[in-house]
């Protein structure tokens, strides 16, 4: 991949010039996307290098979104702590943190390791409400970011460039650890532990090391989170920041180095856009998680990088040509089954039953257009353009399955 | 005769009721090729489990270079100096050929906990992997994934993860299970190159090889080794022909 590092240094030039193309809300977005990259690319260091799934990955984002804020109100921003090394805090806490609970949970592997973790993050989860000088309770713990080193750190763009900063240095640190020989002995834990304790190795210091690196990253993300929103609850502890990481990971490929990091961003990011525009984005959400799993289990960048390691003998037209089909019949069948959970979504909600009188059912407007459930239409409409998606994609198919039987 | 290498002294495993290995004793003699024989389940692999410090024995000592490594972990066994195989592949499947010699190099010179080197630059290593690719006949295929290679490939990499910690000792347990004539005859030759100046212990089914690979003979015959000698006076020895021999003549 000679454009490989091409590619990297247009995609950090873009990320740079960012605040100057984008509106507020999206550079808040992009805020969002930077940390959910980082939080999904130190989840990866521990799921996809190292092959532990853990469950647990919101307790680390946790600490260190707590100890940037307690950091935050105790040095003031000033000293020996100025507000761009708060994350240096939250890296510490998720490292010493990572430690611990990674000497215990690495203890185990598999399905045994990944309920550990789970059943660490639930207790910190169930601890805090009960812990009022640490978490804050129902209000949480609240900051201010403080000038430091010439910098205001009172608008969006500071905040960006902050976060921007920390997360391409701790991707590039991890790239960097992946290279080390502690990081392929990641790769060697995730393949075969067993043959490495033949070779001679400690892997339970192994594993524990790991967990400890993965949660000091997944604690730096954390207290970028916190320092944007000059704030933390202890429903940053809840189970479904942990859930989502997972999610996020897998759809971006958790195998491949920078998979994570995109599906963090790309979730993020349809999770920004769709919440504005409907109320079922989690369903959304959970729809792209099982279809990715299904039709491309390597992830959509593990899929890419596979794709280009091993193009099929069709050449680049017929390739690109078979994308776009590809792509169009999806378009159709996803408008379809857009167009359906929407409708029955508005026919299904409290709201529109609460305006139904005596049988009296009136238009639900979607799309700009008013549709009457009793009517055939709206169900022919979303049922017709999905079927027709689908037989579109089932052709696609069919015709690459000849052309590739033809080949062979 | 020198001191033994490895030495088993009234070696004794049970599992629970079951008792697999019973008053084993065996002298291995420092760069012999040593080869353990018996019919099936007559306890070989549990003798290298207990070897190599998977299990630990019930009763008996086992002595490498005159130390006690009975209840040693297997981590510790190989730092040591005894390394084996296994009967079943075991390797690092997803990762390249380079990358499986590389992990199994890097422990000989303490990289462990390593986190601010290049794995890439530890020019030692490096060439030390180059070598093993060498020996196990793998230089072209050092970018392949693990799990991409032919089965005799896939062992020829385990006897070449095995021979990275350059150990004294090595145990190769059934390293031609499974393959064709011509494979087999492969892997005798690369097992003597590679077994030239350390000593070896074999457990292997394929008796060709074992006559005319091993210097010295041990018959396991549930749970003991009933007899320990030079291939002719294996062939010769009446007990082995009974227990063994003699039934797969029949």
């Amino acid at each position: 991949m000679k454009f490989g590092p091409l590619l990297l240094l247009i995609t950090v030039a873009v990320l740079i010039a960012l605040p100057w193309l984008v509106s507020g809300s999206m550079l808040n977005a992009a805020v969002q996307m930077l940390i959910s990259a980082l939080f999904a690319m130190a989840f990866g260091l521990l799921c996809g290098q190292a092959g532990m799934l853990s469950f647990g990955h919101a307790a680390y984002f946790g600490v260190g979104a707590f100890a940037a804020v307690h950091a935050m109100n105790a040095f003031g921003g000033e000293g020996l702590l100025p507000t761009p090394l708060l994350p240096l805090v939250g890296g510490a806490t998720g490292l010493i943190s990572g430690l611990l609970a990674g000497y215990f949970s690495t203890k185990r592997t598999g399905v045994y390791f990944a309920m550990i973790t789970l059943a660490l993050a639930e207790l910190m989860h169930a601890l805090a409400p009960h812990l009022k000088t640490v978490f804050g309770g129902e209000a949480g713990v609240s900051s201010f970011r403080m000038p430091a080193w010439g910098i205001g750190f009172g608008t969006l763009n500071d905040v960006y460039f902050l976060t921007l900063v920390w997360t391409v240095l701790c991707i590039g640190l991890l790239y960097l650890f992946s290279k080390t020989p502690l990081g392929r002995l990641a790769l060697g834990l995730r393949e075969n532990a067993h043959r490495l304790r033949f070779l001679g190795y400690n892997t339970h210091a192994l594993g524990t090391l790991i967990f400890a690196v993965s949660a000091m990253f997944a604690g730096i993300a954390g207290a970028l989170q916190s320092m944007n929103i000059e704030a933390a609850n202890y429903v940053v502890l809840e189970s479904h920041i942990s859930t989502a990481v997972v999610l996020n990971s897998f759809i971006g490929g958790v195998r491949v180095f920078l998979g994570p990091a995109i599906g963090g961003a790309v979730m993020t990011f349809f999770g920004h856009v769709s919440s504005d525009l409907t109320r079922v984005w989690l369903l959304y959400q959970g729809i792209i998680f099982v279809l990715v799993m299904m039709f491309l289990p390597r992830g959509l960048v593990g899929e890419l990088v596979e794709r280009i390691r091993n193009p099929s003998g069709d050449g680049i037209a017929h390739t690109l040509s078979t994308l776009l089909m590809r792509l169009a019949s999806l378009a159709i069948t996803a408008f379809g089954a857009v167009f359906l959970i929407e409708f029955l979504q508005r026919f299904l909600s409290p709201e529109y039953r609460a305006g139904v009188t005596d049988g009296n059912w009136p238009d639900i407007s979607l799309f700009t257009y008013d549709w009457s459930p009793l009517s055939m239409s709206p169900w022919a409409f979303g049922l017709g353009l999905f079927g027709i998606g689908i037989a579109l994609v089932t052709m696609v198919n069919r015709r690459v399955a000849a052309r590739k039987e033809a080949q062979a | 005769m020198s001191d033994p290498i490895l030495s088993l002294q009234h070696v004794h495993k049970s599992f629970g009721e079951a008792h697999i290995i019973r008053d084993a004793n065996l002298d291995v003699i420092p760069g012999e090729r040593h080869a353990v024989i018996g019919p099936n389940g007559a306890g070989k692999s549990t003798l290298f489990h207990l070897c190599s410090g998977q299990f630990a024995p019930s009763e008996g000592k086992i002595l490498l270079n005159g130390d006690n490594i009975s209840g040693l972990k297997p981590a510790e066994v190989n730092r040591r100096g005894l390394a084996r195989s296994f009967q079943i592949t075991n390797i690092f499947p997803g990762v390249t050929v380079f990358e499986n010699l590389r992990l199994a190099v890097m422990r000989k010179h303490n990289l462990q906990f390593v986190f601010w080197r290049s794995a890439a630059r530890l020019q030692q290593v490096n060439e030390e992997v180059e070598d093993l690719l060498i020996k196990i006949r793998l230089t072209d295929r050092a970018q392949t994934l693990a799990s991409q290679l032919s089965y005799s490939e896939q062992r020829s990499l385990e006897i070449g993860m095995t021979l990275a910690s350059d150990p004294q000792v090595i145990l190769l347990d059934e390293p031609m299970a499974g393959m064709s004539h011509e494979e087999t005859d492969y892997t005798a030759g690369l097992i003597r190159e590679i077994t030239e100046g350390r000593t070896l212990l074999i457990v292997e089914h394929d008796m060709s090889v074992v006559f005319s690979l091993a210097h010295r003979i041990s018959v396991l015959v549930y749970g003991e080794i009933i007899a320990t000698g030079t291939p002719e006076e294996i062939r010769g020895n009446v007990r082995v022909k009974e227990a063994y021999l003699g039934e797969e003549a029949a």
